[in-house]
């Protein structure tokens, strides 16, 4: 046997190590974690970067190794490791795809990661929170190269929300300036959203493929065993995630909120890998994909609106940040008009190349004023002659003010609706108090008991009427009747102007379509 | 090794808080009654847990069962006993009430001065009857159990609740609760009559899970259970004392009164398994009810100005949840219910603890009072999150594979419900995260510059059950393949009819 043959059975048996290349950056996060649980966070900044480093570099070369390996072997593996749980019958397994579309595309997250990584280590010296950014760093590294590297939905999903979360902390790095913590709020329910509709098609199709494995699905898809009916729903799930997490429309708005973080997570985050999860995922589908033309036309109509879009608004940017991230979302819309014009590996191609190039521009980003000589490009002629077309750009096409008014402020006001009849209708009717707000003692009323809520109210009232027809005999029927009935159309008032108002003529189409369901 | 199941576990179980309680009130210096309340605390966790390593996985019946007469002529036994169904809730009961011993140090009455003694012996009563409740196998001992955590909740509320309502507060729930077990006795009775036929009242719960009853009873049974512990649960209409007890009683007591799901556990135990012809013809009103608790708590949450608010209508669209999962009976979905009623003990009952030290520190939970808090709190605010993102089942902690298991069965069998419990999920999200970035991002308020970070006996009270949500969140499988056998069991019951 000659060292080349060795070397190769040794490549071979690497496969089961993919567990640990999202298994460093998490175990990274955990000692961060718990040295800021000491209180150690702050003081060696050193040590605290070093652990996410060499976790990112670990991951790198782990990653080396396992691309070197799936070149001698020339062919795609799957590694299942164990079950991580059943759905019933079906298993859910810790199960790692390694093919074409997931080595190269992990291996340039970690990198991406790495250098980022070692970036903020300079670029955050002597911040508050140094060492918060750094596990919300990690957390993200390890949501990005799960979502990858994941061999089926959930694990996937694991991943994607994960990286969700931690998006959520480092656009909320400043925690003290409410715009921040807004901006990090909004980005993350828009994304919530998508975790819906991931949610969605893991469910489908658990229960009419009876598998999770992006390998099995596309078996199932390609012969035929699901309905068309189910198939689409499925897709439609995981194709609202995927708009989601890529920002494509009509989701785009998030994007442009989430700048608020430091710009080493920026840049890695929405300029180059998390933006990316989208049109990954629509990679990995595309056996299902394929098999269901009409949603292949959607994504492509919506790629190439939403690359419209982006590139419009890029051009009426006034500072850096926010001009690299429409040019982004532009770039990305062209990747999803490739995947739904059938070319998912033009996608991939295209999304490799853009990670890296974006990368490099928004770490540059800070540093822009000092390299560039000369004033700003202004926006070009044609646009700015056309002055709807111009307004529209500057104000990103009135998406978000749109989406507040249909869905945000109903949904707000909705909840102090629910408010009102819990303290007004509910509360009264079984007579529980509101100690936060009653106040004062009620003991101390001259009263001997009182009734209180409905039922107390009701049982006192007919001890006093039976205490009147005791005493006189006499029914005291003077306009009594008349004030009641007075009072009913009150109240009926109340209730149809409610029912008027477009929340609840909302919420009545809502249910409708529930129960048919 | 010591053959476990040959000692009377469970009865030790219920002996350990009693005796605790008994010491701690007869205890005149206040240190000293903390100590005991703590040690007996710890006690029962140690009994709790050796009942878990005595258990048998692999057998779906109920195990470490002691049964002696206590009314002969009636038919009525001190019957207990475990089984995967109660099997978690005994140690997560244990630890809540050890974190709410913790979380009440030094705790003073609102009006008149009383020994700090019967405070701990009153909490530790609740604990008797609390896991009483969870290993009861003879209807009227359930029922004695479910009863007796009244009064001692009772007292702490009304002598030790903070702010003026708190009496009110107290008589209330005492009448809404014991409202509530009205239909619960008549459910009962209506089940041992029916059973009886003349000859002897049958309590056991075995042989009353053995012989099914006719439909048309069991109708009235179920309707009749559902209403009674619905009350407790509590379902949407039924739910306005928990909101108003969550911000009338003492802080620690709160966490109990959130963390501790008697009501699903009724549904679970009592109101399915003994009605079950009825109950799978109800399934949609289950689904229904599940579905309206999880939009109706998610919408009403987003509106409450206090963080104890906010977690009580969470924890509302949760029942919901778990009423979902049963609506399904898959064994998946049974799984999850009870897997996400442990991962909710665990995480609302230490969410509602940190507030009772966040209370403790800043006099409020108020969201306007506060603002900030993050400043000189991290540690504070970050378990507050990290329990309210196990809340809303982040992946990563114990409240992941509970919500996936239910949601998936939920969609599969009733779909308009399961995309109502889609749905949900956004609206917790934003019902837990924007009261959480009022409360603790932000300029800082002056209010609170004096407020130190958590004391390491305080870190040392969350850094468990913190362990815990994460062990069970990345590696689910050892609880799952716990709960399977009873699981099965319970579904197979349901399905041969």
């Amino acid at each position: 046997m000659n060292a080349f043959a060795i070397f190769a059975a040794a490549l071979a048996a690497t496969p089961p190590l993919v567990a640990l290349v999202p298994l460093l950056p998490l175990l990274a996060a955990l000692a961060i974690a718990f040295r800021l649980l000491r209180g150690h966070g702050e003081a060696q900044e050193a040590v605290t970067a070093g652990v996410a480093t060499a976790a990112a570099l670990g991951a790198l070369l782990l990653l080396l190794v396992l691309d070197l390996a799936a070149l001698v072997r020339e062919a795609a593996a799957v590694t299942i490791l164990d079950d991580w749980l059943h759905i019933g019958a079906v298993p859910v397994r810790l199960s790692f795809i390694l093919d074409a579309y997931s080595l190269p595309i992990a291996t340039l997250v970690a990198l991406i990661a790495w250098i980022a990584l070692r970036f903020s280590a300079t670029y955050l010296h002597r911040e508050r929170g140094f060492g918060r950014f750094f596990l919300g760093m990690c957390l993200f590294l390890a949501g990005m190269l799960l979502i990858v590297l994941a061999g089926n939905a959930v694990l996937a999903f694991v991943g994607w929300e994960l990286a969700g979360f931690s998006s959520w902390l480092l656009i909320g790095y400043a925690w003290e300036r409410p715009v921040a913590t807004g901006n990090a709020l909004f980005v993350f329910l828009t994304n919530r959203i998508g975790d819906a509709g991931f949610l969605l098609g893991i469910g489908l199709a658990t229960w009419s493929a009876s598998t999770v494995e992006w390998t099995g699905l596309a078996e199932q898809a390609g012969n035929g065993s699901l309905t068309t009916v189910t198939l689409r729903l499925l897709l439609i799930g995981f194709t609202v995630a995927a708009l989601t997490k890529s920002a494509q429309l009509p989701f785009s708005p998030w994007i442009a909120r989430a700048l608020e973080g430091p710009t080493p997570s920026s840049a890695v985050f929405y300029g180059s890998l998390l933006v990316h999860a989208g049109v990954y995922l629509l990679c990995r589908l595309q056996g299902a994909l394929v098999q269901v033309p009409d949603l292949m036309t959607l994504l492509a109509v919506l790629g190439l609106a939403t690359a419209c879009y982006g590139g419009l608004c890029a051009l009426v940017q006034s500072d850096v940040k926010s001009a690299l991230i429409f040019a982004t979302v532009a770039q990305v819309g062209l990747m999803v008009l490739f995947c739904g014009l059938g070319l998912f590996w033009l996608a991939a191609l295209h999304l490799g190349l853009h990670a890296a190039w974006r990368a490099y521009q928004f770490l540059l980003a800070p540093a822009y004023m000092h390299l560039v000589h000369g004033p700003a490009k202004p926006v070009p002629h044609w646009l700015a002659r056309r002055r709807w077309w111009y307004t529209a750009a500057l104000q990103r096409f009135w998406i978000e003010p749109l989406t507040h008014g249909l869905l945000t402020r109903p949904t707000l006001l909705l909840g102090r609706d629910a408010r009102a009849l819990d303290e007004r209708f509910i509360d009264p009717l079984v007579g529980a108090p509101r100690p936060d707000e009653a106040g004062g003692d009620e003991w101390a009323t001259d009263e001997l008991i009182r009734g209180h809520g409905l039922a107390g109210r009701a049982l006192f009232a007919f001890a006093d009427r039976l205490q009147i027809l005791e005493s006189r005999l006499l029914l005291s029927g003077d306009g009594a009747l008349m004030k009641h009935l007075q009072r009913l159309v009150n109240y009926a008032d109340a209730v149809e102007q409610l029912l008027e108002q477009p929340r609840y003529l909302m919420l009545m189409v809502m249910a409708t379509l529930v129960v048919i369901l | 090794m010591v053959e476990l199941t040959n000692y009377p576990l469970l009865s030790v179980l219920l002996a350990l808080p009693v005796f605790g309680a008994l010491f701690s009130a007869a205890c005149r210096r206040a240190p000293w009654a903390q100590w005991i309340a703590l040690g007996s605390a710890a006690l029962t966790l140690l009994c709790a847990l050796l009942v878990l390593l005595a258990f048998d996985s692999g057998n779906p019946t109920f195990q470490l069962v002691e049964a002696g007469t206590w009314i002969g002529g009636l038919n009525i036994a001190y019957r207990v006993g475990v089984d995967g169904i109660s099997l978690l809730f005994l140690p997560a009961t244990a630890l809540l009430f050890g974190g709410a011993v913790v979380a009440s140090w030094r705790v003073t009455a609102t009006g008149a001065p009383l020994a700090p003694g019967l405070y701990f012996a009153l909490l530790l009563l609740l604990e008797a009857a609390t896991l009483g409740i969870f290993c009861a196998l003879d209807g009227i001992l359930f029922l004695f159990c479910w009863e007796a955590t009244l009064v001692p909740l009772y007292l702490l509320v009304s002598l030790w609740g903070p702010g003026g309502g708190r009496q009110t507060a107290a008589v209330r729930y005492f009448l809404i609760m014991l409202a509530g077990g009205v239909p619960l006795l008549l459910g009962m009775l209506t089940l041992v009559f029916a059973h009886a036929k003349g000859g002897a009242p049958v309590f056991a719960l075995p042989t009353l899970l053995a012989t099914p009853l006719p439909e048309g009873a069991q109708y009235a049974v179920f309707l009749l259970l559902l209403l009674g512990f619905g009350v407790k649960v509590p379902l949407v209409p039924l739910h306005t004392w928990l909101p108003s007890m969550a911000m009338g009683a003492p802080a620690a007591i709160t966490a109990l009164l959130v963390g501790l799901k008697l009501g699903a556990y009724g549904l679970i135990r009592f109101a399915i398994p003994l009605a079950p012809l009825a109950a799978r013809e109800l399934h949609w009103l289950l689904a229904g009810v599940g579905a309206v608790a999880i939009l109706y708590g998610g919408v009403a949450a987003l509106a409450q100005s206090n963080l104890r608010g906010v977690l009580a209508y969470l924890s509302l669209a949760h029942v919901g949840l778990v009423v979902l999962g049963l609506s399904t009976f898959s064994v998946s979905a049974l799984q999850g219910v009870l897997l996400l009623l442990l991962n909710f003990s665990v995480s609302a009952g230490s969410a509602f603890l940190v507030l009772a030290l966040l209370q403790r520190r800043t006099g409020s939970t108020d969201i306007a009072r506060l603002g900030g808090a993050m400043r000189n709190m991290p540690l504070l605010s970050g378990f507050f999150l990290f329990f309210g993102l196990a809340g809303i089942g982040l992946p990563g902690t114990s409240g992941f594979p509970a919500e996936l298991l239910i949601v998936v069965a939920a969609l599969h069998s009733h779909t308009g419900a399961g995309l109502a419990a889609l749905f949900g999920t956004i609206l917790a999200a934003a019902a837990f995260l924007a009261p959480f970035r009022q409360a603790f991002f932000g300029p800082p308020s002056p209010e609170l510059a004096t407020a130190e970070d958590l004391l390491p006996r305080e870190l040392a009270l969350l850094l468990p059950s913190s362990a815990l949500i994460l062990a069970i969140g990345w590696y689910p499988r050892p609880v799952l393949e716990l709960l399977r056998p009873t699981a099965e069991a319970w579904v197979a019951a349901l399905a041969g009819l």
